[in-house]
C-alpha cells in the first residue's frame, strides 16, 4: 500500500513538473493549464482508486513505471537542462510552431493523456537519438529535426578562451546550460532557477503544493458499513482443486510404484555425534537430575491491598516502632496505606528494590530438596488388635457375694478356684463357693476391732492367712509359692521391723531387713525363683533371698504405690499407684516402668495378673475394675503387647471408696472384685 | 420290666383287698391275677371259695397279658407316688411327695450335699444316693412302706467335693465327679471303683448309655467316656465353662448350660467335636441347669442365675415356651418326674413344681 502511495505521489510530482514545464513554456494557457491541473488531480485521485482496486492486475506495469521513474528522477536534473535551451530557442525561433505544438499537445492530451504522460515520451528536438555528439563534430549540423531538415550549429564556436572569457563577463553566466544536442546555450529564466534548486533541494516543483495536506484514513479502527471489496469469494475457494488432486495422485502413484524412494537417512555409524556424558560418573548425574523449582512469591495479603481493612493499617505506636526497627527485624518490608480508590495509588516504589531482593533469592539461596514426609495421624496409633480377638476375658458380671457388713478389704481365691475367701472391715473372714455365691463360713478374727483384714491363700495347701490388729495393723500378708513361707507387713515410718517372713513347717518368724528404707506398701514373693518383691512409697525394691542382697531397684514414677502383682511369668510386675496410675515394669528392659496405664479416674487401689491367661487387671476407687490384655514373649526382643480390652462397672461408690481388690480366678478368665460397698462381684 | 405294681379295687365288699401296691410280674395274664386274689383273699378269710375275676385296667377289660395289655393301650407304668428327692446346703437331703409334704430327711453327711439321685425306685424299698462337700456319696436304703432310712454304703476316694453323682440305667452302677478333677464309678452292689481322670473340676455327669459316661466339666469340655476301657471316646471342646448338662435317649442329643447365658445343643455321636447344633439364649445369667423331658423328644427345661426356670421346645430355638419365674434367688436345679412335672430349686430355699398341660403351666 505504501509503494502504492509513493508511486501516485512521485507520478503526481512528475506530473506537476511537466505542467510547470507547461506553465513556464505558455502563459497564455493558463485556465486550461488550471483545468488540466484539475483534472490530473481528479485524475491522481482516481488513479489512486484504480491502483487500490486492481493492484493485482498490473502491477508488474506499474513497477516498470517505478523503475522509469527512478530512473528519471536520478537525472531529472540533466533533463530539464537539456530540455530547457531547446524549447527557449524554439520560443525565440518558432513562436508559432511551439505554440501549435502545445495547442496540439493540449488537444491530444484531452484526447489520450497518458501519450503525453508517458516516460518515453520526451520532447525531442533533434532526431539523432542516443549517440555520442562527437560524431556530429565535422559536420556543421548537429542533427535533424522532426521535419528532416539539419540543425546547424551556433556560427561561432566558442573555444576556451571565449568561455573563460564568458565566464568572467558575463553575468548570467551560471545560469546558462549548454544543450549538447542542439549545441545551443540556455539562458535560464529566475522561475527556472529557483524551480531547479527546488528539484535539488528534493522538494516539488511546485511551490503551492502541499506536500503535507490531510490525507484520508482509509484503514481505520472504524468498522466501515461497506465492505473495502465486495467481491463474492471464488467458488474455485470452496471445491478442492483437481489440479492438486491430480498433482498428489501422481506423487502418490510414484511413490507406489517405487520411482519416488523416501529420504535417505544418514546412518549415525561413522559417530559424528556421541554422548558427551557417557563416561560420566552416575552419582554427579543423579545430582544434577534433581530440578528445584524457584520458590515461589507468597501471595499479596491484606497488607498489600491499596485499600487494606482497617486493622492491618498501623497505628502510631506500630508505625513508630516499624521506624525504629532495623530493615531486616521488620516483619512488613512496608507501610500498608489505605488509598481511595485505585487511581490514587502512585508508582510502586520499591519495585527494583523487590525484583532484586528476589533476584538474589533466587540464585543466592541455597537449596536443597526437602523430603517432606506426608504422615497420616491414625498410622501413628499403635495397631492394637481388637478386644474381640482377645478373648477370653471377662465381661459382665455374673454373681454377687452378699453378705459383709463392711468395706472388703482383701479377697483371694483357692488354688482349685472353688473357694473365695474375703476379709472384711467389719472383723470378719467369709468364705464362698465361687459357683454359688453361697457364704459357707464366717470366721470372725478380729472381734469388736475394725480392722482390715488380708489374707491369701497358699498354692499346694488350703491355709488361710489373716492379719488384723495384734499390737499394730498388719497391713498384708503374702505366700510363697511353695507354700511354707509367708510375708506379712506392717507399715511403720520409724521400725525397721515393717517386714517379717514366717516359715509355717518351724512356726519361727525373721526379720529380713536391718535398715528402714521407706514406708513398705506391699510385698511379694517371685513365683519361681528366691526374689522378694517390696514395694515402698516410690520404688519398688527387688532382693535376692539366696544372696541377700538388693539385685534391683524399679522406679515407679508415681507418688505412692498402692498395690503390686507380679507376673507369674516373673519378669513383670504390675504396680498400682493413689495417683491414678499403672505401671508395667519389664525387668528384662529397664527400672523405668514400660508403661505407664491412666485409664482410671481415680487412685488405683489393687492390680493382679492371672496365673494362667494373659490378663491383668486393675482396681480403682472410681468404681470400676479395668480389665488388660497383656501378653508376653518368650522373645527378649519382643515387648508385651498390652491392650485395655473391657471396663467392669457394678461397684457402688461408698464413703469415696470405689473398688478395693481384685483378683482372678486361677483357672477361668473370671475376675473378682471386692468393693466398699460390701459385696463382691465376680466378672465372667 | 419284669414286675409291675399293682393295686386292687373292687365294689364288691366281699372281695375287698387291701388297698397296697403289690408286686406282679409283668407277663401275668387274667387267671395268675385271679390266682393272686384268690390267694389273698384265703389268706384273710379261711371259707373263702375260688373265684374267676375278670379285671379292668382303667376302663378295659384286660384280655391278654399285663404287659402286652399295656403296651397296646399305651399305660405307661407311671406311679402317682413317685417321691422327689432334694440334697440342700443344710447338710442332708429330703425326700418329697409330689404333694409336697416332706416325707424324710436324710441327715448324715458333715458337710454340704451337693447332688442326690435315685438308685432304684422299685419296689418299697428304694436306694438313694448323695454326693456331698465332704468328699463322699452315701448310699442310702429307704423303705417307703415303713419309711424306714439305712445308710447302706459310704463311698470314700474323692479327694474334692463331690458335686454330681449318676445312675447308670441299669442300676447296677453309678457315676461320680468331683473338684479333684476325678470322674469315679462305683458299682452299686459291690464296693468296687475305677477312676478316670479330667482335667479340671468336674461339674456335671451322666449316663448316656450302659456303657458311656458323659461329664461335663470347667475346662471348657465335654467327654464321652467308655467304661470299659476309662478312656474318652468323644471331646466336645466349648469356649465356656459348662455347668451342666443332660441327654435325651428319645432325640440323642446333648444339651449343656454354660456360664455365657447359652444352651448348647451338642450330638456326642460327631467325633471332631466342637459342633453345636443349636444354641439357645435367653437367659441373662449362668445356666446352672438344664434337664431334658423324659417323654417329649423336643423339651427342656433349663434354670438360670437370673432366678428363671425356662421350658424350651428345640423346634422354636430363638425364644422359650415359657418363663417360669417363680423363684426369688437364683436356680440351682430342675428335672421332670416321669409324670411330666417340672421341679426346680433355687437359692430361697423352696422347691417348685410345674404342671406342664398343653396349653399353659400351673405351678
Amino acid at each position: 500500500m505504501k509503494k502504492v502511495r509513493e508511486k501516485t505521489a512521485k507520478k503526481r510530482s512528475k506530473e506537476e513538473e511537466e505542467e510547470e514545464e507547461e506553465q513556464i513554456f505558455n502563459f497564455k494557457d493558463k485556465p486550461a493549464g488550471k483545468e488540466e491541473e484539475d483534472e490530473d488531480l481528479s485524475d491522481s485521485e482516481e488513479s489512486v482508486f484504480s491502483g487500490l482496486e486492481d493492484s493485482g492486475s498490473d502491477s508488474e506495469e506499474d513497477e516498470k513505471e517505478s523503475d522509469d521513474n527512478d530512473d528519471e528522477d536520478d537525472d531529472d536534473v540533466t533533463a530539464v537542462e537539456s530540455k530547457q535551451p531547446k524549447q527557449t530557442e524554439e520560443e525565440e525561433e518558432k513562436e508559432e510552431v511551439v505554440g501549435g505544438v502545445t495547442e496540439r499537445e493540449e488537444e491530444e492530451k484531452k484526447e489520450d493523456e497518458y501519450e503525453h504522460d508517458s516516460s518515453d515520451e520526451e520532447d525531442i528536438r533533434n532526431t539523432v537519438g542516443n549517440i555520442p555528439m562527437e560524431w556530429y563534430k565535422d559536420f556543421p549540423h548537429i542533427g535533424y529535426n522532426l521535419d528532416g531538415k539539419k540543425i546547424f550549429k551556433p556560427i561561432r564556436n566558442k573555444d576556451e578562451l571565449d568561455d573563460f572569457l564568458d565566464k568572467m563577463e558575463n553575468p548570467d553566466y551560471w545560469r546558462t546550460v549548454h544543450d549538447k544536442q542542439t549545441g545551443s546555450d540556455i539562458v535560464l529564466s529566475d522561475e527556472q532557477v529557483e524551480l531547479v534548486n527546488r528539484l535539488q533541494k528534493g522538494q516539488f516543483g511546485d511551490v503551492n503544493f502541499n506536500e503535507y495536506q490531510p490525507s484520508v484514513e482509509f484503514f481505520s479502527s472504524d468498522v466501515m458499513i461497506h465492505p473495502v471489496t465486495n467481491r463474492p469469494a471464488d467458488k474455485r475457494s470452496f471445491i478442492p482443486s483437481l489440479i492438486e488432486k491430480e498433482k498428489v495422485s501422481k506423487l502418490v502413484h510414484a511413490i507406489k510404484m517405487g520411482w519416488i524412494k523416501p529420504r535417505r537417512v544418514e546412518d549415525d555409524t561413522r559417530g559424528r555425534f556421541y554422548d558427551l556424558w557417557a563416561g560420566e560418573d552416575s552419582s554427579i548425574l543423579g545430582r544434577h537430575k534433581m530440578h528445584l523449582p524457584a520458590p515461589k512469591i507468597p501471595l499479596p495479603g491484606h497488607q498489600e491491598s491499596y485499600n487494606p481493612p482497617p486493622e492491618y493499617l498501623f497505628t502510631e505506636e506500630e508505625l513508630a516502632l516499624w521506624e525504629q526497627q532495623d530493615a531486616s527485624d521488620r516483619k512488613l518490608p512496608f507501610v500498608p496505606v489505605k488509598f481511595s480508590s485505585l487511581r490514587q495509588v502512585p508508582a510502586f516504589s520499591r519495585f527494583i528494590h523487590e525484583r532484586f531482593e528476589r533476584c538474589l533469592d533466587l540464585y543466592l539461596c541455597p537449596r536443597q530438596r526437602k523430603m517432606r514426609v506426608n504422615v497420616n495421624p491414625e498410622d501413628l496409633i499403635p495397631k492394637l488388635p481388637k478386644p474381640k480377638d482377645l478373648q477370653p476375658f471377662p465381661t459382665t458380671q455374673s454373681l454377687v457375694y452378699r453378705g459383709h457388713s463392711g468395706l472388703v478389704r482383701s479377697i483371694s481365691v483357692s488354688p482349685s478356684g472353688q473357694w473365695l475367701a474375703s476379709g472384711s472391715d467389719d472383723g470378719s473372714v467369709r468364705f464362698w463357693e465361687v459357683c454359688s455365691s453361697r457364704c459357707m463360713k464366717t470366721v470372725q478374727v478380729g472381734g469388736a476391732v475394725k480392722r482390715p483384714v488380708c489374707l491369701s491363700t497358699c498354692r499346694p495347701h488350703s491355709y488361710v492367712a489373716s492379719s488384723c490388729e495384734c499390737g499394730r495393723a498388719v497391713h498384708q500378708v503374702a505366700w510363697h509359692a511353695k507354700g511354707d513361707y509367708l510375708a506379712s507387713v506392717m507399715p511403720d515410718h520409724s521400725s525397721h521391723l515393717q517386714v517379717l517372713i514366717h516359715q509355717l513347717s518351724r512356726r519361727r518368724s525373721q526379720n529380713p531387713f536391718r535398715k528402714n528404707k521407706g514406708l513398705v506398701q506391699c510385698v511379694s514373693f517371685h513365683p519361681v525363683r528366691p526374689y522378694f518383691f517390696v514395694a515402698t512409697q516410690r520404688s519398688v525394691r527387688i532382693y535376692n533371698l539366696v544372696k541377700q542382697e538388693m539385685t534391683k531397684k524399679l522406679q515407679a514414677n508415681s507418688k505412692w504405690i498402692s498395690s503390686m502383682a507380679v507376673h507369674p511369668g516373673g519378669d513383670h510386675v504390675i504396680c498400682g499407684s493413689y495417683d491414678c496410675r499403672l505401671s508395667w515394669f519389664d525387668l528384662d528392659l529397664s527400672t523405668k516402668p514400660y508403661k505407664m496405664l491412666r485409664h482410671h479416674k481415680k487412685a488405683v487401689r489393687g492390680a493382679a495378673y492371672h496365673r494362667s491367661y494373659p490378663l491383668f487387671a486393675s482396681a480403682s476407687d472410681d468404681g470400676s475394675v479395668i480389665v488388660c490384655h497383656g501378653t508376653v514373649y518368650n522373645d527378649l526382643m519382643q515387648n508385651p503387647l498390652i491392650v485395655p480390652v473391657k471396663v467392669l462397672r457394678g461397684h457402688v461408690i461408698t464413703h469415696d471408696l470405689g473398688v478395693l481388690d481384685v483378683t482372678f480366678h486361677p483357672t477361668q478368665p473370671w475376675v473378682f472384685s471386692s468393693g466398699a460397698d460390701a459385696t463382691i462381684r465376680l466378672f465372667t | 420290666m419284669s414286675q409291675l405294681q399293682a393295686r386292687f379295687f373292687t365294689k364288691d365288699k366281699r372281695f375287698v383287698v387291701d388297698d397296697v401296691p403289690f408286686s406282679i410280674p409283668a407277663a401275668s395274664e387274667v387267671g395268675d391275677l385271679s390266682n393272686v386274689i384268690n390267694q389273698l383273699l384265703l389268706a384273710k378269710n379261711a371259707s373263702h371259695s375260688k373265684v374267676d375275676f375278670d379285671f379292668l385296667v382303667r376302663g378295659q377289660f384286660l384280655r391278654s397279658s399285663l404287659s402286652f395289655h399295656m403296651e397296646t393301650e399305651g399305660i405307661s407304668t407311671v406311679r402317682p407316688d413317685w417321691m422327689i428327692l432334694t440334697g440342700s446346703y443344710d447338710k442332708t437331703a429330703r425326700i418329697w411327695s409330689v404333694e409336697g409334704k416332706a416325707v424324710m430327711t436324710v441327715a448324715g453327711h458333715t458337710d454340704v450335699v451337693k447332688d442326690v439321685a435315685w438308685v432304684k425306685r422299685d419296689g418299697l424299698t428304694s436306694l438313694l444316693l448323695t454326693a456331698s462337700l465332704d468328699q463322699t456319696v452315701l448310699m442310702w436304703e429307704w423303705n417307703s412302706e415303713r419309711n424306714k432310712l439305712k445308710a447302706r454304703h459310704c463311698c470314700r476316694g474323692h479327694t474334692g467335693s463331690v458335686d454330681t453323682v449318676a445312675t447308670d440305667p441299669t442300676r447296677s452302677k453309678f457315676c461320680s465327679g468331683s473338684w479333684d478333677k476325678m470322674l469315679k464309678i462305683w458299682s452299686a452292689v459291690p464296693t468296687d471303683e475305677a477312676d478316670e481322670s479330667d482335667t479340671s473340676a468336674v461339674s456335671s455327669v451322666l449316663w448316656c448309655d450302659s456303657e458311656e459316661v458323659c461329664s461335663a466339666s470347667w475346662d471348657h469340655t465335654i467327654r464321652v467316656w467308655d467304661i470299659e476301657t476309662g478312656g474318652t471316646k468323644t471331646t466336645l471342646m466349648g469356649s465356656k465353662v459348662f455347668n451342666c448338662i443332660s441327654y435325651s435317649p428319645l432325640c440323642r442329643r446333648l444339651a449343656s448350660g454354660s456360664a455365657d447365658r447359652h444352651i448348647r445343643l451338642w450330638d456326642p455321636r460327631t467325633k471332631d467335636g466342637s459342633l453345636v447344633l443349636l444354641s439357645l439364649t435367653s437367659h441373662t445369667g449362668w445356666v446352672t441347669a438344664v434337664k431334658w423331658a423324659p417323654s417329649h423328644e423336643h423339651q427342656l427345661v433349663s434354670g438360670s442365675l437370673d432366678n428363671l426356670v425356662k421350658l424350651w421346645d428345640t423346634r422354636s430355638c430363638k425364644a422359650p415356651l415359657y418363663d417360669l419365674a417363680a423363684h426369688e434367688d437364683k436356680v440351682f436345679c430342675v428335672d421332670w418326674t416321669e409324670s411330666g412335672l417340672m421341679l426346680s430349686g433355687g437359692a430361697d430355699n423352696k422347691l417348685y413344681t410345674y404342671k406342664y398341660c398343653q396349653t399353659d403351666a400351673g405351678a
